[in-house]
């Protein structure tokens, strides 16, 4: 007597069975993250509406929608939404680049160059030590009110978490490998550009990702500081006017805009970093 | 160089600092030369010092005392006409197969119409074609070992420096590269200085087995391998000349391996 054991059992599925099997698998996962994000909505409009939480320090989900909808039809104190957007975007992005591309030269200069980084070594402890948000008020003072304050706040924001990630990768690099370049004929430029720089990458990648966010609180907080335009100033307006609405919808454009920059920085990793095994494991997080 | 020496070590010791602060000896009065086109195997038990005695040839190192020449020349500065395959996998992760087998005349500056056809050729002689666009961590050990060697194969490197090149292959691919290693060499004739734990695989690859002691190493012994060429690795191992060479280096080759691992007893009481 023979049974099939082959029937019903995971291990023996068919091409379609897995592809349906994992379809579903998205659906549920999908519908459980939309059903929360309602669960929450939801909770907050009721306990405002029933005031059991005070809208006036809370505001409400329908506050926020009608405070975005106003400011994109009639505009805002400082001008268009989207303007203020593109400001506050201009300014991280500014600050961000110049930042990972200095942060990068100088983590690999010295990462390459043992008396250059230790001459260097306790400063740059002490600079790093410093709470950097401080020197907003100083660039404030130095460049007034215009963005350039800004761009200067977010990048010294972001240059350290760059540097130090572009040093220690720098570090990390696998002597073998460089002795291998060396022995195939390569140049001390050459095993920096062809060695050093590709498996430093992974370690600037990372950092990458957790500094466009300090970016944008560079850009933000210097806008608080003082400034004509931007999201910083719709916030330090709506907290001056006692508006909670106008806070969470500037943080809800800020969030898109934080999302945007991750996935695209994401697709740069993906790209620049093909040659490594996959990783898919696990939740992302 | 058809007449002359091409490796010579004279009177070389190389000690290093260990990270207690100790010194180590690594090499004590080691004295040898190698003629052009030899393939010399270096064999000793391990902490002998004979991967020592490669970094020290290739310039990665530099000897405490004594000289290393080769060419006649005192080894000051890494020779690019030297190639090392390691022990370990030293292929360039984020690179494929064909832009590692490249990496060699890229850095010295050929153009790329003729790094093409070198590439083609050598990944053809280390049958790795089709591989061309295969990233190493998508290859098996062999084919990484294959990668290792085309890249340092195709700079036509006068002299190999081969350090326990395939130790960690498993045995049965251990054979067909041992083989495959002895075809290549047979068309390059450079001269080939291979390191190895693996009795077998230096008898049946070389001209010349050299024993040394347990660290600090210097030579011990010195066997001339007179089996005919072209061999065939594979069943060279079961010719009588084969064992009996065997055994005489064995014998020697023993004292040396209980010497050093009494002392890894003593070391690790």
């Amino acid at each position: 007597m023979s049974i099939d054991q082959t029937a019903g059992n995971p291990d023996f599925a068919s091409e379609s069975q897995l592809k349906r099997k994992a379809l579903f698998r998205t659906i549920r996962i999908k519908t459980l993250q939309v059903s929360l994000a309602a669960a929450l909505l939801y909770s907050w409009q009721m306990l405002t509406d029933h005031k059991i939480m005070d809208p006036f320090f809370f505001g409400k989900p329908t506050g926020v929608w009608h405070q975005l909808f106003v400011w994109i039809h009639n505009g805002t104190a400082a001008g268009s939404l989207w303007y203020n957007a593109y400001v506050t975007l201009m300014e991280s992005t500014y600050g961000f680049l110049i930042g990972v591309i200095l942060g990068v030269i100088f983590g690999i200069l010295l990462g390459r160059n043992r008396i250059l980084a230790e001459v260097f070594a306790p400063y740059i402890k002490i600079a790093n030590s410093i709470p950097r948000v401080v020197l907003g008020s100083i660039f404030t003072v130095i460049w007034g009110l215009g963005s350039t304050s800004k761009i200067a706040l977010a990048f010294v924001l972001v240059f350290f978490p760059v540097f130090f990630n572009a040093f220690t990768g720098t570090h990390e690099a696998d002597k073998k490998l460089i002795a291998n370049a060396r022995l195939l004929g390569a140049s001390k430029r050459q095993v920096t550009r062809k060695v050093v720089l590709p498996s430093a990458l992974s370690w600037i990648m990372a950092s990458m990702h957790v500094s466009f966010g300090f970016a944008i609180i560079g850009a933000i907080v210097g806008e608080f500081l003082g400034s004509n335009h931007g999201l910083g100033l719709l916030i330090a307006t709506a907290q001056a006017t006692f508006n909670p609405n106008g806070v969470y919808a500037a943080m809800l454009i800020i969030g898109i805009m934080a999302l945007t920059a991750e996935w695209l920085i994401t697709q740069l990793e993906n790209r620049l970093l093909n040659w490594r095994p996959n990783q898919n494991s696990g939740a992302e997080l | 160089m058809a007449n002359g020496v091409h490796v010579k070590f004279s009177n070389v010791s190389k000690r290093f600092r260990t990270p207690k602060g100790d010194w180590y000896q690594a090499i004590k009065e080691l004295d040898f030369e190698i003629q052009p086109g030899e393939f010399v195997s270096l064999v000793g038990p391990t902490g002998c010092g004979k991967s020592t005695a490669l970094t020290l040839v290739s310039g990665l190192e530099f000897p405490s005392l004594g000289t290393v020449e080769v060419d006649g020349t005192v080894v000051k500065d890494i020779d690019t006409s030297t190639g090392f395959v390691f022990q370990h996998d030293a292929t360039f992760p984020w690179m494929n197969v064909a832009n590692n087998v490249a990496a060699g005349p890229r850095f010295r500056g050929v153009p790329d119409k003729e790094v093409d056809a070198l590439v083609q050729k050598w990944i053809g002689k280390v049958g790795l074609t089709g591989f061309e666009k295969h990233f190493p961590h998508q290859l098996s050990g062999g084919m990484r070992k294959r990668v290792a060697l085309a890249q340092s194969l195709i700079n036509e490197p006068r002299l190999l420096l081969l350090d326990e090149p395939f130790s960690a292959l498993d045995v049965q691919t251990r054979a067909i590269m041992t083989e495959e290693l002895m075809q290549l060499w047979e068309q390059t004739g450079s001269t080939v200085m291979f390191v190895t734990h693996d009795l077998e695989e230096a008898i049946a690859l070389s001209d010349r087995v050299l024993v040394l002691t347990a660290g600090p190493g210097s030579i011990k012994a010195n066997f001339k391998i007179d089996l005919p060429r072209p061999r065939k690795a594979r069943d060279i191992r079961f010719s009588p000349e084969f064992i009996k060479i065997y055994q005489e280096i064995w014998e020697v080759l023993r004292e040396e391996v209980d010497v050093a691992y009494q002392r890894q007893l003593i070391a690790s009481k």
